[in-house]
Parts: C-alpha cells; sequence; structure tokens
C-alpha cells in the first residue's frame, strides 16, 4: 500500500502547495486513495493514462487493487457491474467511442444499482474523428441512470472521483456514477492538484458495505426478466426516486468532504452572480473560459454572471432556478450537439425556468467548442454582447453556433486542396 | 503577473517534455504554473505544439494560447508552415526564442516591437548529447528569458528527463545542456501587451451554405496532402546496388515509391513519412537513411 507520505505529499518545502497532475493522473489517484478494489480496463485515447498509470501501481505494489484488461469496453463494463455487485469498489474509465461501446451494460449495470465509478474523458464521437473534447460520449449516457458529476479542473477530478463513491454507495441512492473531464483540456493538462491524505478519505469513505452481495450461499437476484410493463416500471421509478435523492446525498457528503479537505462542492457553482444580470450556463473545462468571459465583461461594466452544472444527473433544477431566477438573461453553453435540435442542456436548463414567473426574458442556445474546436476570448464574450443585443431588442433571438472567420477559411482551404485545388 | 509560453516542434522533438521542464521549474520556484501539449493523431514529425503557463496567482486559464509572452520554436522549418505558423499572436513586447543557425534579425523581420533570440539547440545537442534532442534546450532558453531561478529549473530537467525513461547519464548531459543554454542568456524585462484581435463570426448559414452534404469526389488526393515534412529521417535510394526487385515499392505504406520513366524506382519525397520500412526490406541493402535537414 502506498504509504501516507507519498499521497499526502503537499509539495515540501514548495510555496504552493500540492503537486503539478493531469487529470488523468488526478484521476488515477483519486482512485487509489478510494482503496477501490478492482480495476477493469480497456484503452482508448485519451483515457489511457489513467489505468497505464494504475497498471504500473498495481505491478509496483503501491496500490493494492486487482487490475484486469479486458477484451472490450462491453466486457470491462460487465466485468465493472457484477464486480460491484459482489461487493467489490469497482473502478473504471472510458472515452467517446468506448463509452458507446459499453453503452448497453452501462443501462443494465444501472438497473442492478451496482455502485461502481466509471471516468469518461470526454472526447467527441466518430464520425468524422477527432482526439478532442465535447460532450455528446457523457451525454450520450444521460438516461442511463448513472448519476453524472463534470469536472473543471484536475483538482475537482480527484474530488469528484471521491464524492461520486459516497453518494453512488449510499444506500438512499446505488446507482453508479460517471465522473467526466474533458480530454487534453484536462486529461493532459498538468495544474496544481492537492490530493486530500488517505487518513481523512478513510474516514470520509469507509469500506463499501453491499446490502445483499452476491455470495455462492446466498442467493440474490439482480437485473432479472420481469415481462410485465407496470413492474418495469416500478423498478425504474425507483431508480428516478433514488437518482433524484442522490442530490441531497451529495450536498450531505460535500459538506462532510469541505470539513475534511476544505474545498466546498455544491450541485452547481455561481461565479459572480451576486448581482449579474446576464449569466452564462456551462459546465466543465471551457468553464475556465467562461470566468475569463465574465471577467472580461466586469471590465467592461457589464454585469456578468457564470452558472456552472456540476451535476448534471440528476439535473440540478432548484439550483438553476434559485441562480436564474431575476436575471435579464441567460445562454447555455453546449459543448455538444444533437442534429435537428440544438444543445442538449439548452432544453433542460430552458424547461427547469418555463414555470418560474421572473425567469429571465432570453435564454440565448450556444452551440461551441465541438470537437474541442479552441474558442477565443473575444468568441467567449461574443455570447455576452450577442445575450445583450437579444434582451434589449437590437437582435432577434437565434442559436449561435460558433465559428470564426479564419477557421472557416481553413476549412474552405482543407476542402479546395481535397478537391484538387491548391 | 502571469507568463504564457508556447512551443512549437515536431512530433518526437521535446515539446510537450520541454513544456512540462518549464512547468515543473516555475512550480519549483514558488509560481503556480499549469502545461498543456496538443497533438493529432500524426506520428514523428507533424508540428505540435504544448504550452506553459505560470502566474504568482491562481491560474484561471487554460487551453491553447492564442497571445503568448513567449514562444519557443524548436525547428526553424516550422516557420513558414502555414499550419504551426509559431510567431501568431506573440504579444507586443514578447520573445522569441528560436532553434536555428540563421541570425535572429533573418527570423523575423516584420516584428520590431518583439525581441528575438537565435540559439544553434541542435548543434549544442549534437555536440553535447550526441543526438538532437532538444526538450532540455529550448526550456532552458525559456526559462533563462523568463527568470526562473537555476537549481529550480535545473531540477526539474532532470525530474521530467528520469520521468520520460532517460539514463542516469543522458540525464546529467542533459543537464548540462541545459546549464550551458542557460549561462548563455539574460533574463529579459517583459512588459508584454496582447496584439489587438478582431473577431469575425461566421453565422450558421454560411457555415453550411448549399444544400447536400459535403463529399469530397476527387480520387487520389492524399498526394496532395504533402506528409514529407513529418519526416525525421530520409531514406536515400543507393542506384549503383539497387536491382530495382520492386520489393520497397510494395511495401511502402505510403505509396510513396514510384517507378521513373527509365525503369528506376523512385522515392516521392513530398509525401514519404520516413518510417523506414523500405529500408528494412531491402534484400539488398541499397537503401540508407539521413537525418532531415533545417534544424533537425
Ligand atoms: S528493395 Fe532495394 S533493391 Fe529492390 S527496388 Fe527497392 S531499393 Fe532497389
Ligand atoms: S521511408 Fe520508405 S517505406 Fe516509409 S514512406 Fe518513405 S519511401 Fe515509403
Amino acid at each position: 500500500m502506498p504509504t501516507e507520505g507519498d499521497l499526502a505529499d503537499d509539495g515540501g518545502g514548495h510555496a504552493v502547495k500540492g503537486k503539478l497532475l493531469t487529470g488523468n493522473a488526478a484521476a488515477a489517484s483519486a482512485a487509489r486513495l478510494a482503496r477501490v478494489d478492482y480495476i477493469p480496463a480497456y484503452p482508448i485515447t485519451p483515457q489511457t493514462e489513467i489505468i497505464e498509470t494504475i497498471a504500473d501501481w498495481v505491478r509496483e505494489g503501491t496500490m493494492d487493487a486487482k487490475f484486469v484488461q479486458l477484451e472490450s469496453e462491453h466486457s470491462m463494463m460487465t466485468a465493472a457491474g457484477t464486480a460491484s455487485l459482489a461487493g467489490a469498489r469497482v473502478f473504471t474509465a472510458t472515452s467517446s467511442q468506448g463509452l458507446l461501446y459499453a453503452m448497453e451494460m452501462l443501462y443494465n449495470v444501472s438497473g442492478w444499482r451496482a455502485p461502481m465509478v466509471l471516468v469518461n474523458v470526454s472526447r467527441a464521437l466518430a464520425a468524422p474523428i477527432v482526439l478532442e473534447p465535447d460532450h455528446n460520449d457523457v451525454l450520450a449516457a444521460r438516461d442511463s441512470g448513472f448519476i453524472q458529476l463534470h469536472s473543471e479542473t484536475c483538482q475537482e477530478v480527484a474530488d469528484m472521483v471521491l464524492l461520486a463513491y459516497r453518494v453512488a454507495e449510499d444506500s438512499r441512492v446505488m446507482l453508479p456514477a460517471i465522473v467526466n473531464l474533458d480530454g487534453f483540456y484536462l486529461s493532459f493538462t498538468r495544474e496544481r492538484v492537492v490530493l486530500p491524505d488517505q487518513k481523512g478519505v478513510d474516514s470520509f469513505l469507509p469500506p463499501y458495505q453491499p446490502p445483499h452481495p452476491l455470495r455462492a450461499s446466498q442467493p440474490v437476484a439482480k437485473g432479472t426478466a420481469v415481462m410485465e410493463g407496470f413492474v418495469y416500471s416500478y423498478f425504474k421509478y425507483n431508480m428516478h426516486a433514488a437518482a433524484v435523492r442522490a442530490k441531497k446525498v451529495f450536498s450531505e457528503a460535500a459538506r462532510d468532504y469541505k470539513e475534511l479537505f476544505g474545498r466546498d462542492y455544491g450541485p452547481v457553482e455561481g461565479y459572480r452572480l451576486d448581482d449579474a444580470e446576464y449569466v452564462i450556463v456551462m459546465s466543465n473545462s471551457f468553464t475556465t473560459l467562461g470566468r475569463q468571459a465574465v471577467n472580461r465583461m466586469r471590465e467592461r461594466g457589464v454585469p456578468a454572471g457564470l452558472l456552472k452544472l456540476r451535476m448534471v444527473r440528476p439535473f440540478p433544477t432548484e439550483e438553476v432556478v434559485a441562480l436564474l431566477k431575476g436575471r435579464k438573461a441567460a445562454a447555455v453553453f453546449d459543448q455538444n450537439l444533437s442534429p435537428g435540435s440544438g444543445g442538449i442542456l439548452f432544453p433542460e436548463v430552458a424547461a427547469s425556468m418555463y414555470h418560474v414567473r421572473d425567469r429571465p426574458q432570453t435564454i440565448l442556445p450556444v452551440v461551441g467548442g465541438l470537437g474541442g474546436k479552441q474558442l477565443t476570448s473575444d468568441e467567449m464574450t461574443s455570447i455576452f454582447e450577442e445575450m445583450i443585443a437579444v434582451n434589449s431588442g437590437s437582435k432577434p433571438l437565434a442559436p449561435m453556433f460558433l465559428m470564426r472567420s479564419e477557421e472557416m477559411a481553413k476549412v474552405k482551404r482543407a476542402v479546395a486542396l481535397a478537391e484538387g485545388g491548391s | 503577473m502571469m507568463l504564457r509560453v508556447r512551443f512549437h516542434g515536431r512530433g518526437g522533438q521535446g515539446a510537450k517534455t520541454a513544456s512540462r521542464i518549464l512547468g515543473d521549474a516555475a512550480f519549483n520556484d514558488g509560481y503556480y504554473s499549469q502545461d498543456f501539449p496538443i497533438y493529432g493523431a500524426e506520428r514523428r514529425g507533424a508540428p505540435v505544439a504544448a504550452f506553459t503557463r505560470f502566474s504568482d496567482g491562481e491560474i484561471t486559464e487554460r487551453g491553447f494560447i492564442f497571445s503568448p509572452d513567449i514562444v519557443g520554436v524548436m525547428d526553424d522549418s516550422l516557420i513558414d508552415d502555414p499550419l504551426a505558423n509559431p510567431f501568431a499572436g506573440l504579444r507586443k513586447g514578447g520573445c522569441a526564442v528560436v532553434n536555428t543557425t540563421k541570425r535572429s534579425d533573418a527570423l523575423l523581420a516584420d516584428r520590431k516591437d518583439a525581441t528575438i533570440i537565435a540559439v544553434d539547440l541542435t548543434g549544442m545537442a549534437l555536440k553535447m548529447l550526441g543526438k538532437a534532442v532538444l526538450s532540455s534546450g529550448i526550456a532552458a532558453a525559456v526559462a533563462r528569458v523568463a527568470g526562473i531561478g537555476e537549481s529550480q529549473f535545473l531540477a526539474a530537467v532532470a525530474e521530467e528527463l528520469r520521468e520520460v525513461g532517460l539514463s542516469e547519464e543522458m540525464v546529467r548531459k542533459n543537464v548540462e545542456l541545459a546549464m550551458a543554454v542557460y549561462g548563455q542568456l539574460a533574463p529579459l524585462e517583459l512588459r508584454t501587451e496582447e496584439l489587438p484581435t478582431k473577431l469575425e463570426l461566421v453565422p450558421l448559414a454560411v457555415v453550411v451554405s448549399g444544400e447536400g452534404m459535403e463529399d469530397v469526389t476527387r480520387t487520389g488526393n492524399s498526394a496532395v496532402r504533402h506528409t514529407g515534412n513529418w519526416r525525421t529521417f530520409k531514406p536515400v535510394i543507393d542506384y549503383e546496388k539497387c536491382t530495382d526487385c520492386m520489393i520497397c515499392y510494395a511495401y511502402c505504406p505510403e505509396s510513396a515509391m514510384s517507378v521513373r520513366e527509365d525503369g528506376r524506382v523512385a522515392i516521392d519525397y513530398d509525401n514519404c513519412k520516413g518510417c523506414m520500412i523500405c529500408l528494412t526490406e531491402c534484400p539488398l541493402r541499397a537503401i540508407s537513411q539521413t537525418m532531415e535537414g533545417g534544424t533537425r
């Protein structure tokens, strides 16, 4: 087992506490701190570093767990779910196409009420192929019954993995959880992370006690054929209720977490919201760019603010309502696209606000950052400018799909080259 | 105070390692720091970029650096590569460190508002390491210009190079090289200012102009996307030995072997990626390899 010293290393002697870790290393470190028992794995860019790191630790004996590479993500998820039912604390990770390949099993694992934790390293879905992130992968699992926690920083990745176990394994929840982090922008980005100490984690996350573990001598039925819609409905409604309860359980767990480690997490997070009239709603690593845009607008005297969705399932409706009501305008930044509809989170935010009397007059849908498309700070502030223009009536409301002219010129050049021009 | 550094190199030259060395060095020196590489699925030789930010307060930025204070260019053949565009957005009052044998005033004539520093890192690396590994050299140049402390920096070189699995001897040689580069330069008082930018968003209707879908129908067009500049090594046919048996022609995965009018095999250097499969397969050992030109 790792010594407390090496895990709690605060960079001894450094002026800045913590150490530089990639998002992937933060995820692996948190799995080790959670003392997981079993890691079924299958590699895919940009997740691979997580399972390579864990495989190394298991091999060198600094992590006391069983690591197995399966032959696909589908088998990986099956192994994860069944091991979790047997009472193991299970960790695994995937990305993009891997998550889709595992998709059939996600619904099974949640239906079995197996509280394992899956880290998804977001990468846009093929075709066409790209390695960089957007959230169509993780949001394809939106309806699977997994709790979803999305991270903005490498620090949050580590903290969310630990919180995810506490919530998932709570007897009031008993659902699996996904912790999402963006490929490249977190997975390969090193930044300061303060890892919690092992003793603290042990008290925050005691060993998993399955209520009805699969044991050879003690049969228990899980995920059986029910053959009747009303029985099926009964089970699904129970899952829904458990997922809804997960928000309260998360808040309780977050309170304990703050007491132990000092970092405070809610299902959502507001940034400069106090007097904000124009609010951008977003999630994941590009939220950092959103914060910069808020600061730039504030420098120009515009009361701008940001609402970050940390918890995407259950959807934090009450928190969204509380923080958006009374604002002049909001924009929902979706780093995903449902062709034929638009961003996936926009309708969820808009639906949350529909029955609220003093809802923002304008809720602007914005799609951007697909396939990891880089966003300049001007591009981010243009979202606020659009919100203001639409809200003041000087422009009609139309969804924004971000693309800069110089990017479009590059697309045109590439197409011309492919078509035989020069 | 925050400094933003953008490294440009080719896959295999060590841009990512350089960004991490600098990230560690700044962290060791008491700064908040963040580093991040960006690369596609391409292999060695393709243009890559890596980034380091460091600051005396929490860093509230991430991802691509559009307006760097310092750029480190590891290969001067990237200067004219429109995909790399290494000086793009370099701030007024900023600094570019270029690995080159050219003179600094020949490099970026139209940017009198920035400091250009030319260092022959490849030459130094060949002399001191015996190979053109550039990560510690370019990191040393940037760290010195940025005013990062020497001991913290050298510790970072050793730390990172051990992490990528270099032998103790190579680590020691790299530290010596880093010291030499560091000692050659002086810290700069950087007072930088972002270049003015103008945002022009393209509306969706323009992005998707026309109806239907975008299919590329021209055949054989992969040859027009030149991948020859990905090469680190270049295969050269010795026509005295070659019997035109065509084995290399059959094995080349890029179809970069062709037959000349006179019936001899020839390499299409616009597209050869330098994988050296031809060299391995030639039964007569008629293909040899040379290092690519430029700074590689
Ligand atoms: S394999 Fe060697 S001998 Fe045969 S054609 Fe190629 S270069 Fe010439
Ligand atoms: S090195 Fe040889 S086999 Fe490889 S791409 Fe070039 S010509 Fe083809």
